[in-house]
This record gives C-alpha cells, sequence and structure tokens, in this order.
C-alpha cells in the first residue's frame, strides 16, 4: 500500500509549510441569498490546505496564511463561489445563491448517491429552495414546468388532486386513463423506497430536501420492471449535527375561481330557445318544441329575470399550512423531526382537504464501522367532495328561473313544469351540511436501515421498509339535493368502504467504493430484494337512512344494503424478486463508466417468463478536465454523455392471465341466484421493455453563471401490454397481449443563469427549461395499421383525435348540397373525404393529436437587499385539447349541447338565418344533440401561464437576534395569477385551457372509455382553475 | 463493541432471512375473482346460466333495445324524446354509421349475444361433469341449450349469416367466418328440439333454481315452432318446415294443461300487475325486481339494466299547458305515479293503427285494453280558456282516436289532441294535432307500484306470450294454404278479444269472427298489431313475411321515403368487420 503512505507524507508535508506562513483566523458567515444563515456550508482555502464547515449560526472560523488570496465557499445546492481575500478581510458575510444545478452537488441515483460530476446518466434534479417557490400542496404540483421532459397536466381542481405525470412522453397502449397512468407514469421513490400504495399528497412537501429526476434508461435501469415511466427520487430531509435548529414555515392564503364559465344570460338563453323552435327540423312539428319554457320562465322573461346559478356553487377557498421542523445532533446521532398540517377548504361547497404529518429520521453511529437509522412519516388525509360535480346540472339550469320563493325560502326545483323538474334540483342544495363524500386516509411509512463496514470501502446495508395504507370512505347524499334528486326519504344513498394496502421490502445492499492508485475510483453494487404489494377492499352500499345526521356510518339501519356488481370487494397480491448489480468505474475523475445490470422476477406474468433482466451501460467524459481545455477559462465544467439501458413494464392486473369470470345476478321469481359470465380469457403474458438511448452534455460556463444540460434520447418499446380488443364472436370483447412496438425520441435543454449580480446586492436569475418529445405507435398487434376502437394508429402518437372534420355549417345557399348528405342549412358541414356524397366511416380522419409540441418553463428570481422576487412560467404548446361540453351529444355521455334547447348553454356563437357563422350549428328542438356534435370540441390547447408570482422579504440586523429569530422570511404569493397565451381562453369558449379531467367527464359518462378521448386530459364542466393568494413566513430559532 | 456486533449478528440475520425469502413471494392465489374452471362445477354451471338470463337485462327492456326492436315498422313512430340512433333506426336515415352515439344497440346485441353463447358453451362442454344426478343434469343443461338457440335465433333474424361456435372458446383469435343460414338454424332447431323434451315443464320444477319467468319445455315448444316457421320463409327453407311450425304449435296448445299455460277470458288480464308472478300467458320473461343486487334495481335510473317500458312510450303530458298550444298557463297535469315518467321515445303511427288495425273499436276492446286515452286532472288550480279543472274528476287530456266532434270539443274543459289526419279536417275549436310529444300512451307495460315516479318498472319483460303461438299456427296454417285452420287460430284470439267486464256488446263476439276467405297474409299481421302493440316483435314479423319494405312505405310516411330492399337485415357490427384480422375477412351485409 505504497499509495497510502504517500498520501500520508504528502498531507503532512502540506501542514509542514503550513506552519511556516504567518496565520491568524478569519471569521465570516454564510447565508443564502435571502440571507437565512446556512448551516454546514463548506468553507475552504483556495490553496486546498483547510476546511471548514459553517456551525449553526451559519458561521465559521478559519486559519489563513497571509498568501492566501481566496476562500472557496461551497453548499449544496447553490453555487460555488470563490471570495476574495486579503489581509485586512474581517468578518466577511458571504451571500451563496441558489442553483438547481451544480456539479458538486450530490445527487439520488438510486441504492446510492453520485456527485453530479460522475453523473453518466440523464438525471435532473430539484432542490427544496426552488419548489418552495410555489406554495402547492403536493410537490407534483410545485414540479410543473420545472424540470425539461417532465410534463404534468392538470387533471383535476379539487382540493388534494394530483396531475397526470409523464417523463419523456408516453410508450404504452393503454386503454383506459388509469390504466395509462399505470404504464406511462414514473415510479416515486421516497428514501430508497418505491412508494407503492401511497399518493404524493401523503408525502408533506415541506419535508422534501431534494427531488431528482432519473430520465434516462441508463439511470433508471437499476429499478428494473418499474422503470420505463422513468424514476422520480424524492429524498426527505435528516438531521445534521450541530445546535437544534427549530424551523416554522407557515402560509394563510385566499383563493377564487379564476373566472365562471360564459354560460347564457336570461335574455341568451330565451332567444337560443325560441331559435330553437324556429331551427326544429321535424317534418311533422315544426316550429315547435317538447321542451317549451315553463310558466316560471315566461314570468322570468317578462321580469328580465336572468340567474348566475354557478355563483351559489362557488366560495372563497382558504388555506392554510404550518410546519414545524427540529433538528440537530451530534457527531453520533443526528435527527430530525417535524410535523405538519394543511388544510384547504376548496372553492366549492363541500369539498375540503386536510392533512396532518408527523416525521421523525434518526441516525446513530455506533461505532466506526456501525450505522443505523430509521425513517418514519405517518400521515392523515382528509379529503372531502373530490367526487362532488354540481356545476353540470348547476349549469343546465334555465337561468330565467329565480333561486328564491318570493317568500324567500329556496326554490327547491328551479324547473318545475319542464320535464327536467325533478333532475334540475336548485344548486344552493349542495350546502346541505349531511352531504358526505369523505376519504380519510392514513399513511405509514416507515424504514429501518443498518450499515456495516465489512472492510476498508466494502459496506453492507440492510434495508427494511413497511408501509401501509388504509382509506376509509364514507358517502352520503341526502334526497331533495343535486346529489340525489329523489324526494321520497327511503332513497338517500350511502355507502361506506373501506381499502388497505401494505407492502414490505427488503434489501440487502453491498457496497465497494475504492480509489486506486489515486487514479482509479471504482463502486461497486450489488442488490438483492424481495417486495410484496397487498391490497384489499370492502365496498357497501346502502339506500334509504332513517335521518340525514347518521350520514353513513351505521349501515344497519339503511333500508337496503347491498354490495356494488361494479365495484365489488377485491383481494390482490404481487410480487417482485430482484437482483441488481452495477459498476461505477471512473479514471482521473475524467472517464466515466457504470455498468448495469438487474433481473426481475414478477408474480403476475406467465410464470414460463416471469424472469427478465436489464442490461445498461452509460459512459461520461469530464472534458474540462482535460489539458487542452486548461486554457479555455470560461469554461468551469464539460461533460459528455452516453448511455444505453432498458427498462422494463409488468403493469398488469395480478391474476389476469389466468382469465375470469364476471358474476352479476338475477331473480327467478323470488329466488335470487349468483350468476357469472367468461368476460376475459387467459392469456400468457411476459415482460413490455424499453430500450433508450441517451447522449447528453452538461456545462458551467462563465464562472458557473451559465449552466445547463442538453440531452438527445431515442426510446423504442417492445412487447407493450396491450389490451387487444376481440372480435365480438369470441365471446370476450377483450384480452391482454405483449403486441406492438412504439418509439419515442426527444430533445431538452435546461439552462440555469445568473443573468446580473452586481455589488449593489441587485441580483436576477433565470431558470429555463424546454423539452421536445415526439413518441409514435410502429406497430399494433396483428400487423394492424390501425385499431379504430382504441384510437391507435401506426405513425401516430398515442391519443389522437380521430373524427369527421368541420369544414363549417350549411349556409342558405348551399342548402342544396346539403340535401345530398341529408342535411339543412344551420347544421355542421364534414368534410366528405372521398367525395362519395355519403358521410361514413370512411370519412373519419385525424384531426389532431393530444401531444404537445414542446413543454417547458421559466423561472426568474430577483434579489435586492433583503427582498426576492420569483416568477414561474411554464407553456405547454402546439397540442390539441377537447373541450367536451362543447361538443358532447345527449344523454349519459356529457353535458347535453344544444340538447333541444332544453337546458342552459355555453354563450356560442350559433347559427341563424340572419346570423350565417360557421361556428356553431343551429340549435334545433328536434334534435337531442347536433349533428356530428363532437367536431365542435377540438380545440388548441396551446398555453402559456403565469404559475405564481412570489415576492418576500428577509429580516435581518441585530433586533431579529434578539427577538430570538435566527432568520426569519416573509413573503406574499399568488399562484394562477394570469394566463399570457391561450388561443382557447381568448375565443371565449373556456375559463382555462388546462384540462380538469379525462373525456368526458360528466358524470354518469359510461361511453368512449376505451378511445383516445377517454384517455385524454379534456376541459370539462369541471371547477374552474382556481387563483390563490398567499401570505407566508419562514422562520428559524 | 459487543453492541455493535450483536447488532451486525442481527443485521446479517435479517438480511439473510430476507434472501431466504423464497420464491413464494410469485405465487399465485387469486382469492377475490373467478376463473373459468368454475363451470365444471354445480355452482358454476347454475351461475352461467343465471349469468345469461342477467346479462338479457342489458337487452329488452332497456332503451337502446328499444329502438331497434320498435322503430321503423308499420305500427310506430320515433317520439321527440328519442336520441339521434333512435331516430335512425326509425327513419332508415344514417343508422349504420352512428359511431358516437351511445345507443346503437347493434354492437350491443352482437356482444352480449355472443358473450352468453361463449359461456353456455362453457357449461355444456364442462357441465356434465358437474352433476351425478342424471335427471337434474339434463334439466339444467337443457336451459343452456335454450338460450344458445334463443341467441341464435335472434341473430339470424337480425343479422342473417353470423359466426356459429358450439364449443367454448377459451384463447382469443382474431379470425372468425359467417356460417350459412342454412347451419344456424339446423343448430337452433337441434337445441330447441332437445330442450322441448329436457325442460322442466313448470318453473322451479323439482326443486330446481330456475324458477319464476324461467324457460320451460312451453317455452321450447313456442320458440321452435316459431323457428320452423321463420325457417320455412327463409332462404333455408325446408319443405316441412310451415307443417313442423303448425305441428309444433299445436302439440303445445294440446298440452298447455300440462305446462300450466293458458289464456285468460279478459285480454287485460294478461297485462295486469296483479297478475305478473303467475301469469299464465306469459311464456318466458326477464324478471326484475326491486332488490339492488338481484333486479339490479336503481332508483330513478333510466339506464342500465332496467326495465324501461314504463317509461319510453309517455307522452310528456306535464307539459301541455292550460292555454295549448300557447305555452302559458299552468301545466294541466303533474307527473305522477299512475301517469309515469314521461320519456315520449315512441308514438304510435296514428294512421295505421287508428285506422288500419284498430279500425273497429266497437267489438274489438284491445284498442282501449292497449291505450291510454284520458289524462285525469291531477293538479290543483288550473283553469283552461274552457273552465277549471276538479282534481280527480275532470279529464284534463283527452286524445280520442276520432273527433268527438266540435260541441263535445267546444265544451270539454280539458286540452284535445286529435291524431294530425284528423285535426287536418276538424272544425271549431279544441283540436290540436298529436305530435311528437303528445300521443296516446301505450298502457300495457304500466307500473303504479314503483316506489318513486321516475324509478324504472320492475314488472317482468315478457318476450314470448302463449297467445302469439295461436298467430303462428296461423301464419304456417295460411302457409300451407290451410285457411280454415289459420281462421280458428286467429278466432280464438278474436273471440277473447271482444271480452270486456261492462257493456259488452251482445254480438261482439259474433261480429269479431272471421272466415277462412277474409284471411291474408296483411291480415295476420294486422292482428299482431292488435294483440301484440309494442312487444319488440314487429321489425321480425316484417322481415320474417317478407312484408317490411312494402308496409314500412305503405305506412310509415316518416321511414317510408328512406327503406331501401336491402333493408331488411341489420348491417353486421363494424366492430366485428374491424377486428376480424386474420384470416379472410368478415363481409357486410349488401347494400351497406
Amino acid at each position: 500500500m505504497n499509495w497510502k503512505m504517500l498520501i500520508l507524507l504528502l498531507s503532512m508535508s502540506v501542514f509542514s509549510i503550513s506552519l511556516y506562513a504567518q496565520t491568524r483566523k478569519l471569521a465570516g458567515t454564510v447565508t443564502d441569498d435571502k440571507g437565512l444563515t446556512l448551516v454546514g456550508a463548506t468553507v475552504k482555502l483556495k490553496s486546498g490546505r483547510l476546511a471548514t464547515s459553517t456551525d449553526a449560526n451559519g458561521k465559521f472560523s478559519i486559519s489563513v496564511t497571509t498568501n492566501e488570496t481566496a476562500i472557496l465557499v461551497t453548499y449544496l445546492g447553490y453555487v460555488d463561489q470563490e471570495v476574495p481575500i486579503s489581509a485586512s478581510s474581517e468578518n466577511i458575510t458571504i451571500k451563496l445563491s441558489a442553483s438547481a444545478r451544480n456539479l458538486n452537488d450530490v445527487i439520488v441515483v438510486g441504492y446510492g448517491t453520485q456527485r453530479k460530476k460522475d453523473v453518466t446518466g440523464a438525471v435532473a434534479s430539484v432542490s427544496a429552495a426552488s419548489l418552495q417557490e410555489v406554495p402547492a400542496p403536493n410537490v407534483v404540483d410545485q414540479l410543473k414546468g420545472r424540470v425539461a421532459g417532465l410534463d404534468i397536466t392538470s387533471t383535476s381542481t379539487t382540493p388534494g388532486a394530483v396531475g397526470q405525470i409523464r417523463l419523456r412522453g408516453e410508450r404504452s397502449f393503454a386503454t383506459s386513463n388509469t390504466n395509462a397512468n399505470n404504464q406511462n407514469g414514473p415510479l416515486f421513490v421516497v428514501d430508497g423506497i418505491p412508494l407503492i400504495g401511497g399518493s404524493l399528497n401523503d408525502i408533506n412537501q415541506n419535508d422534501i430536501t431534494s427531488v431528482d429526476i432519473l430520465k434516462d434508461a441508463s439511470a433508471a435501469a437499476i429499478y428494473g420492471s418499474r422503470a420505463s415511466g422513468g424514476v422520480i427520487i424524492i429524498t426527505t430531509k435528516r438531521g445534521k449535527s450541530g445546535k437544534a435548529v427549530i424551523s416554522y414555515d407557515g402560509y394563510y392564503g385566499i383563493g377564487h375561481i379564476t373566472d365562471e364559465y360564459p354560460l347564457m344570460d336570461g335574455a341568451q338563453f330565451a332567444a337560443f330557445k325560441r331559435e330553437s323552435i324556429a331551427g326544429n327540423s321535424s317534418a311533422t312539428s315544426p316550429n315547435s318544441t317538447a321542451y317549451p319554457f315553463t310558466p316560471a320562465e315566461l314570468a322570468g322573461i317578462a321580469n328580465g329575470t336572468s340567474t348566475d346559478w354557478q355563483k351559489f356553487i362557488f366560495r372563497t377557498a382558504f388555506s392554510t399550512d404550518h410546519q414545524l421542523n427540529i433538528s440537530g445532533g451530534n457527531e453520533n446521532t443526528q435527527f430530525s423531526i417535524s410535523t405538519g398540517f394543511h388544510k384547504e377548504k376548496g372553492v366549492q361547497y363541500g369539498q375540503d382537504f386536510d392533512r396532518g404529518s408527523l416525521r421523525a429520521a434518526i441516525d446513530h453511529t455506533i461505532s466506526s464501522r456501525v450505522k443505523v437509522g430509521l425513517t418514519t412519516l405517518q400521515t392523515l388525509t382528509h379529503t372531502n367532495g373530490a367526487d362532488l360535480f354540481p356545476l353540470y346540472n348547476t349549469s343546465a339550469i334555465s337561468p330565467l328561473t329565480s333561486p328564491y320563493n318570493a317568500d324567500g325560502s329556496i326554490n327547491l326545483l328551479p324547473m318545475t313544469g319542464s320535464v327536467d323538474q325533478p333532475n334540475r334540483v336548485n344548486p344552493l342544495t349542495i350546502r346541505n351540511p349531511s352531504i358526505q363524500d369523505l376519504n380519510r386516509k392514513l399513511y405509514s411509512f416507515n424504514t429501518l436501515y443498518g450499515e456495516v463496514k465489512i472492510v476498508d470501502g466494502l459496506k453492507y446495508r440492510f434495508n427494511a421498509a413497511l408501509t401501509y395504507g388504509q382509506n376509509q370512505g364514507n358517502n352520503y347524499s341526502p334526497v331533495n339535493t343535486t346529489y340525489n334528486t329523489a324526494t321520497s326519504p327511503s332513497q338517500t344513498n350511502e355507502s361506506v368502504n373501506n381499502t388497505e394496502n401494505y407492502t414490505w421490502l427488503l434489501e440487502n445492499i453491498l457496497t465497494y467504493d475504492k480509489t486506486f492508485g489515486q487514479k482509479h475510483h471504482l463502486t461497486f453494487t450489488g442488490l438483492y430484494s424481495t417486495e410484496k404489494d397487498h391490497s384489499q377492499g370492502l365496498q357497501v352500499y346502502g339506500v334509504g337512512m332513517p335521518a340525514d345526521y347518521l350520514q353513513s356510518y351505521n349501515l344497519f339501519l339503511a333500508n337496503q344494503v347491498n354490495f356494488s356488481a361494479t365495484n365489488q370487494p377485491n383481494f390482490a397480491d404481487r410480487g417482485l424478486i430482484s437482483y441488481m448489480a452495477r459498476v461505477n468505474y471512473a479514471f482521473n475523475e475524467r472517464y466515466l463508466v457504470t455498468a448495469t445490470v438487474r433481473t426481475d422476477g414478477s408474480s403476475v406474468l406467465d410464470p414460463k417468463h416471469r424472469y427478465y433482466t436489464y442490461p445498461a451501460f452509460a459512459f461520461g467524459w469530464n472534458i474540462d478536465r482535460e489539458n487542452f481545455m486548461k486554457n479555455v477559462s470560461f469554461v468551469n465544467s464539460l461533460k459528455l454523455r452516453a448511455g444505453y439501458g432498458v427498462t422494463a413494464d409488468q403493469n398488469v392486473s395480478p391474476y389476469q392471465i389466468l382469465g375470469n369470470l364476471s358474476s352479476n345476478a338475477y331473480n327467478f321469481g323470488s329466488n335470487g341466484q349468483n350468476g357469472y359470465l367468461v368476460t376475459n380469457l387467459s392469456s400468457s403474458l411476459k415482460f413490455e421493455h424499453t430500450n433508450n438511448y441517451n447522449l447528453g452534455v452538461d456545462f458551467g460556463l462563465f464562472n458557473d453563471r451559465l449552466t445547463g444540460s442538453v440531452d438527445v434520447y431515442q426510446q423504442k418499446t417492445y412487447d407493450i401490454l396491450q389490451v387487444q380488443s376481440l372480435p365480438p364472436s369470441n365471446g370476450a370483447g377483450s384480452t391482454t397481449v405483449n403486441a406492438g412496438n412504439s418509439k419515442g425520441k426527444g430533445l431538452e435543454i435546461s439552462l440555469s443563469s445568473i443573468n446580473i449580480r452586481s455589488s449593489n446586492g441587485f441580483s436576477w436569475s433565470t431558470d429555463f427549461n424546454i423539452a421536445f418529445a415526439r413518441n409514435s405507435i410502429v406497430s399494433l398487434h396483428d400487423n394492424l395499421k390501425a385499431d379504430i376502437t382504441n384510437g391507435w394508429f401506426v405513425g401516430q402518437p398515442f391519443n389522437v383525435i380521430y373524427d369527421y372534420k368541420k369544414i363549417g355549417i350549411w349556409q342558405t345557399s348551399e342548402a342544396a348540397q346539403a340535401a345530398v348528405y341529408g342535411q339543412r342549412p344551420g347544421q355542421i358541414k364534414v368534410q366528405d373525404v372521398n367525395n362519395d356524397g355519403k358521410i361514413n366511416a370512411s370519412d373519419l380522419q385525424i384531426l389532431g393529436s393530444y401531444q404537445p409540441d414542446y413543454t417547458g418553463g421559466i423561472t426568474n428570481r430577483f434579489t435586492f437587499k433583503g427582498f426576492d422576487l420569483s416568477l414561474v412560467t411554464f407553456a405547454r404548446m402546439g397540442q390539441k385539447v377537447a373541450v367536451t361540453y362543447l361538443g358532447s351529444d345527449s344523454g349519459a355521455q356529457g353535458y347535453p349541447f344544444f340538447n333541444q334547447g332544453r337546458v342552459n348553454q355555453i354563450n356560442v356563437n350559433y347559427w341563424t338565418p340572419t346570423n350565417p357563422t360557421n361556428d356553431f350549428p343551429r340549435p334545433d328542438a328536434n334534435l337531442s344533440g347536433a349533428t356530428y356534435a363532437s367536431t365542435l370540441q377540438y380545440r388548441d390547447g396551446s398555453f402559456i401561464k403565469m404559475r405564481s408570482i412570489n415576492f418576500g422579504y428577509t429580516f435581518s440586523g441585530e433586533s431579529m437576534k434578539k427577538a430570538g429569530f435566527r432568520s426569519l422570511h416573509i413573503y406574499a404569493t399568488c399562484t394562477n395569477p394570469f394566463i399570457i397565451y391561450s388561443p382557447l381562453v381568448k375565443s371565449g369558449l373556456a375559463v382555462d385551457p388546462e384540462g380538469n379531467g379525462f373525456g368526458n367527464q360528466i358524470a354518469g359518462a359510461s361511453s368512449f372509455s376505451t378511445d383516445a378521448l377517454g384517455r385524454a386530459v379534456t376541459v370539462g364542466l369541471n371547477n374552474p382553475m382556481v387563483r390563490t393568494f398567499q401570505l407566508g413566513v419562514n422562520a428559524k430559532f | 463493541m459487543k453492541s455493535y456486533k450483536k447488532i451486525a449478528v442481527l443485521l446479517t440475520a435479517l438480511g439473510i432471512m430476507g434472501v431466504s425469502g423464497c420464491k413464494k413471494v410469485l405465487d399465485q392465489t387469486p382469492k377475490s375473482n373467478v376463473t373459468p374452471d368454475v363451470l365444471a362445477s354445480a355452482g358454476g354451471v347454475i351461475g352461467g346460466i343465471t349469468g345469461v338470463y342477467s346479462d338479457l337485462r342489458n337487452l329488452w327492456g332497456t332503451e337502446g333495445f328499444l329502438y331497434y326492436t320498435n322503430f321503423g315498422v308499420d305500427e310506430t313512430l320515433a317520439g321527440g324524446g328519442a336520441s339521434n340512433g333512435g331516430v335512425a333506426f326509425a327513419t332508415y336515415k344514417n343508422y349504420t354509421n352512428n359511431v358516437s352515439d351511445v345507443y346503437n344497440a347493434l354492437g350491443g346485441v352482437f356482444n352480449i349475444a355472443y358473450q352468453d353463447i361463449n359461456t353456455l358453451n362453457g357449461v355444456l362442454q364442462y357441465g356434465p361433469a358437474a352433476f351425478a344426478d342424471v335427471p337434474t343434469r339434463t334439466a339444467y343443461l337443457a336451459q343452456a341449450k335454450f338460450l344458445r338457440a334463443f341467441y341464435y335465433f335472434h341473430l339470424v333474424q337480425t343479422f342473417g349469416a353470423v359466426p356459429l361456435h358450439t364449443t367454448f372458446i377459451n384463447t382469443a383469435t382474431l379470425s372468425d367466418s359467417r356460417a350459412p343460414v342454412a347451419d344456424i338454424y339446423a343448430q337452433i332447431i337441434k337445441d330447441l328440439t332437445e330442450a322441448s323434451t329436457e325442460l322442466q315443464n313448470k318453473p322451479g320444477d323439482n326443486g330446481s333454481p330456475f324458477a319464476g319467468h324461467a324457460a320451460t319445455k312451453a317455452t321450447a315448444l313456442y320458440l321452435l315452432s316459431k323457428a320452423y316457421l321463420t325457417r320455412g320463409w327463409s332462404s333455408a327453407a325446408q319443405p316441412t318446415d310451415f307443417q313442423n311450425a303448425l305441428t309444433t304449435a299445436q302439440t303445445l296448445i294440446t298440452n298447455k294443461g300440462t305446462y300450466g299455460v293458458d289464456l285468460y277470458q279478459n285480454y287485460a288480464d294478461a297485462y295486469t300487475p296483479a297478475n305478473d308472478v303467475t301469469n299464465k300467458e306469459d311464456l318466458f320473461a326477464i324478471e326484475h325486481s326491486t332488490d339492488t343486487k338481484y333486479g339490479d334495481f336503481t332508483p330513478g335510473a333510466s339506464g342500465g339494466k332496467i326495465n324501461g317500458w314504463a317509461y319510453f312510450f309517455r307522452p310528456n303530458y306535464p307539459t301541455v299547458t292550460a292555454n295549448y298550444p300557447t305555452s302559458s298557463g299552468a301545466s294541466v297535469m303533474t307527473r305522477d305515479l299512475a301517469n309515469g315518467r314521461p320519456f315520449f321515445r315512441v308514438r304510435p303511427n296514428y294512421d295505421y293503427v287508428n285506422n288500419v288495425a284498430f279500425a273497429d273499436r266497437t267489438n274489438d276492446y284491445r284498442y282501449w285494453n292497449t291505450f291510454q286515452t284520458t289524462w285525469i286532472a291531477n293538479t290543483a288550480n288550473v283553469t283552461t280558456p274552457r273552465g277549471s279543472l276538479v282534481v280527480g274528476a275532470d279529464t284534463a287530456i283527452w286524445m280520442p282516436p276520432a273527433d268527438p266532434g266540435a260541441a263535445k270539443r267546444a265544451s270539454f274543459k280539458g286540452v284535445i289532441f286529435l291524431s294530425p289526419s284528423v285535426a287536418a279536417t276538424a272544425t271549431g275549436t279544441n283540436i290540436n294535432p298529436s305530435n311528437t310529444t303528445f300521443f296516446p300512451s301505450l298502457k300495457k307495460f304500466d307500473d303504479p307500484n314503483r316506489p318513486s315516479v321516475n324509478d324504472p318498472s320492475s314488472r317482468p319483460v315478457v318476450l314470448f306470450r302463449f297467445s302469439e303461438i295461436y298467430l303462428i299456427a296461423a301464419e304456417a296454417a295460411f302457409k300451407l294454404n290451410d285457411l280454415a285452420t289459420a281462421a280458428n287460430m286467429i278466432n280464438v284470439l278474436r273471440t277473447r278479444a271482444a271480452f270486456r267486464t261492462t257493456n259488452m256488446p251482445a254480438d261482439a263476439v259474433a261480429k269479431m269472427q272471421v272466415s277462412p276467405g277474409q284471411i291474408t297474409l296483411d291480415f295476420i299481421l294486422d292482428e299482431r298489431t292488435r294483440e301484440l302493440y309494442g312487444e319488440s316483435l314487429r321489425w321480425w314479423d316484417l322481415t320474417r313475411t317478407q312484408s317490411l319494405v312494402r308496409r314500412v312505405k305503405q305506412y310509415n310516411t316518416e321511414a317510408g321515403p328512406n327503406i331501401q330492399d336491402f333493408m331488411t337485415l341489420r348491417p353486421i357490427p363494424q366492430t366485428e368487420i374491424n377486428l376480424v384480422t386474420q384470416g379472410p375477412p368478415i363481409p357486410q351485409n349488401p347494400g351497406f
């Protein structure tokens, strides 16, 4: 071991040299750009002779010699700073600016960490500081628009909703939005443990220190069979040695809907209904309607009634959030304990969300060889009203009617006298306090580790994780309300459900980390793990309760108790056994090689194909370390990365391969019998897998004032697990098969720049990211060119619009031409593609895709003295969006657009003989939905939105210290302040271009579940986006 | 140091435990779902048959099925509440390409039929292993044979040649072909011939779980007779078909005592809810109940596995205003249990119904037993230009089949609707033409016992009535040119049709009798309307007798201009054509 001796000698000589120089003590404080002190920042002499770190107050003291010219200050998540010193330098304050990307940062790469410098895969990191710029109830909301290639789409605006997440687009065929999320969504890993059965709502966003996103397969392959959608690793806070730090973070906010839906007012609706009568296309009863004005409506016309029903369901929302954390410790033991409380009162009456959490992380070093630790997290959340959608019923009510009767009582049935009388109950009834749509969730996440250094460089670590989640649902719908229009007290609806899941995971990890001959750095990681996921649930429904206050707590008292055929009790177990080995080799910190191999065994696949092995290789070249770069002074770092890897997907339900009988029931007279039907045929399934190539470059220029990454990738997915629709004559509608391929490619650019850093304390920095992702289907099952039933077409993205193409409205002058197609002026004119004088299936065409051309975001931060301002902007451009309330057909499918003039409408520009528009067709009292109405809903979904504006001030000075504060920061934030660009919103047909649900969103929608529209995030009649204003404080004691 | 050693040992032990956590983790044992091997057990056989019975609730009684079974014929027209898809079926316009219409029933019936057939094939294939007792096994498996024949009969009449599967499909295929019509009929007749000797005599015999309105020998005989009759008219006709149809029908009539079936003296008794449980004319029905599980009952439901027959034929009576036809004034009626939930999906084709089929409303009481023409005031404080309506006493709406005369109309306080052709020639006041919203209501399926006015009906949906066997026999005899037998059969029904409990004309029965010379195909078809109006049979009656196009052109002004000769078959659902991707493609029926 000569080299060891050499190092020893060398370091001794360094010390001995320093003894000869004149030394003095230099003291100082390290703070962030808001002036908050940074604990544990590294302060190093530029000569490299000495290093120290800041104490619990952010202070340091270091011995410097007279010939020392500068000190180097580094801190995780901040830009390194070199501070010149002179002989007179004393008690200096060093401000570090936050950076999302710093090559010395430690990146969590799965089963270990690496310095950013040594990483070979495409990995993006977001620091806690960046996340906190957007105060939101969960981390998904905070990540929106922050990482290139991470596309987060809103799917709901109810409190506690988590959006749809796609990393580098979609890869797998899925027939429903749920399947699409399961198959294409990323794997979340919290502190090394896959988050199964938990939701991101269960993780308190304030407990997070960093989020690392493994984008390419060379990085993600170590998570094998669940990594094809990418991996998002969340690391939570741990204690640091030093005096205990108490921190409090809190905010209070209010919110309003950004706008109401643009419905017709009283006069507009009256005109619309009259036009529907004039436009009645019935040969036998022209100029008539089956839905005439009711007496109340006629009175409303006479006295100018115009009720805005929407205002009765929305209110001012408020949210409040309080987080308390205490962390500290000594050399042997570090701890971090925290508690948090978050509460939101939603904009819609009856919607609430709250979460309380307790967390503790303890690390204890027993000896130089043994270390143990524990992380435990408990959360209790209540979500109320997430499935209550009163907007459709509310918007359908005639604005010519009044919410209150003359005597001041509630006008329970405003549509009295019309066929809709019993279905359109006054929306004021949603405020009935007995209404219950409550989901209580208890989630417990616990990990325990023990680490033993066996010999120098060789470490064995054992992780055991146990997570448990329990959902208790209670639902109650009293009668005579919007949610239960029945009138008899015996027809209340109630239900309770209880689902639970647990996961246990045992991991054995062996790590060998050694540097040989100074230049050869080798790390080996070996893993063996077993995991079992269990879930089971029970749902019981009741009809009729003796009293509303009982709600759903004692179903024994219900008139009838039953189980639901569509929501049966369930039981599922799935198991996973994994072996993994990874080697990282770095030569002279210049050339980096990573090789990984993992094998997974899954319980849900055919026993013949239940194991799959994934290789991954990656190379990195730190060009900046090369001699020829020495003189290129503006380049601080430059790295080239290339990687190839395989990931896989086993996302099928347990037991699916065995075939399945659905069950129903029947009464033979009074004799009740259970029945079964063969609805799923058995199948043999294996792993779906994705091969991914990634080429990337990371750079830091101009003293790291401009840092960034550029990645290009290509991926191909094979043996896609997909539901294959069968000819109905098979007797079963579908089966699951491994078939079809898809491909994707993309370009991702991330840049961070410090634009201005002036001596007067003003600084301006910008984070920018943009991603172009293109995914398409390469082949379908059985060499099909198109699977129309599921909306898949070779060469196209997964979700496309396949419909007739609206080319206008038939005008009066075109009556003869319209008649060829059995139509008449005022109706929608669609393109007759093959000009055969008939509109039929051969005229359907692909009209666009729900895939954006590009997504991106810009965050600008300004600081001046104690003030800080950040602006977060994000964009999705070039995609189509379906605005379902503009085009849905009548009845169960969705909003009954036009519907014989029966319900109130979006205030659209419709055709009349005197208004020959090409926008919307003529209302027709004879038609429940306009012919080809679906063509009206496809709109340009592009948008640029200001996500949040955050303005803060940091108090400093002695008075604060005397008051006991280590630091104090107050801020005001506005989320969703305004939309910068959206052709859809500009057209006046929608409030917000972001989605708020899937497919046709109206309760009871039954069709369209398998086609592209059913999977797409759509703009429907659901709660509008909420604009919030928050005031908050971050304090440390 | 000691403690760390202990911990090290403990960790290693835990780690080894994890390693030895063994491959059991990868085993699959379902505990909450049923796999196909259950069909080899007694519970699986009974469950499979029950599953098919329950699946029938997705067809007859639902709105989508209503359009497909009741529209586009001579006796009905679309109501104003019908969906676009419904109107397409009613008018033969765009009705194959309503890709976005939920009510496109054709896909539904095809899918459900083959799903059920496959389950039945599984029952017949694996079921024999399930029972040691041969008579039990024979009787239970005969249910599966009957149901399989029932579905194939419906498919072949509707789509013509269709895929024919008689063995269980457990592995998916993407190829299929249409079997010759003759092969399908041969299978139907084989299954029904066996079922007609193997099924129970009466529902629930010998402790069978198939009680209530389940299939019996009588059901199989009825369907066998009709299958022979239909094949006799078809391209696959055998020379003996009409004779077999007649003989089989007569077997059923002769043995009606054994099977516990018969005609009621009063036509109305066959339709009264009071007789639902023990209705002796009911040969086969889909049952419903208010039980949430076994009855698939959902309060207020208008979709799903419901019996909506009590909704669909009702006019929108609560929107008739006091000053009709102007929309001012209060509604003269309020929606109530007795008058039902107004869905106005189907309306009578007045000119055919009033002037052709039910031209004789004096001797034949079936018109009055079929239609509701008066609505008794149920709303207080309603005054029409002709006076105030007294709740429970005055008639608020009246839809007489003929003009009651100007004087009677002027003095009638409520609102009168006449069929459009009558209204066009009437003079005086209180004349309103019936339209798509206001029309006489079919009352045979009324269900005043529903818990709430918007609830679906829980009455059985009767598919086969004993009375029809006389019409089948008559049609077979007519085709055999045995007009005397045909007249005899029809006269059984016409004698009964004259019956009423009060004010029956003394010579009504005599006047109702027809002679062999009066028997024509059209007379038989008109008689079918009189006896079975609105019972979801008409389209097949007309296609079987090769009369659809002719009679639709003759009587149906809305569909007549559009119907074409090829429309006597429905198009094969596009999904079947699209998804058969291996082997020869499935050809579409000509013309579509």
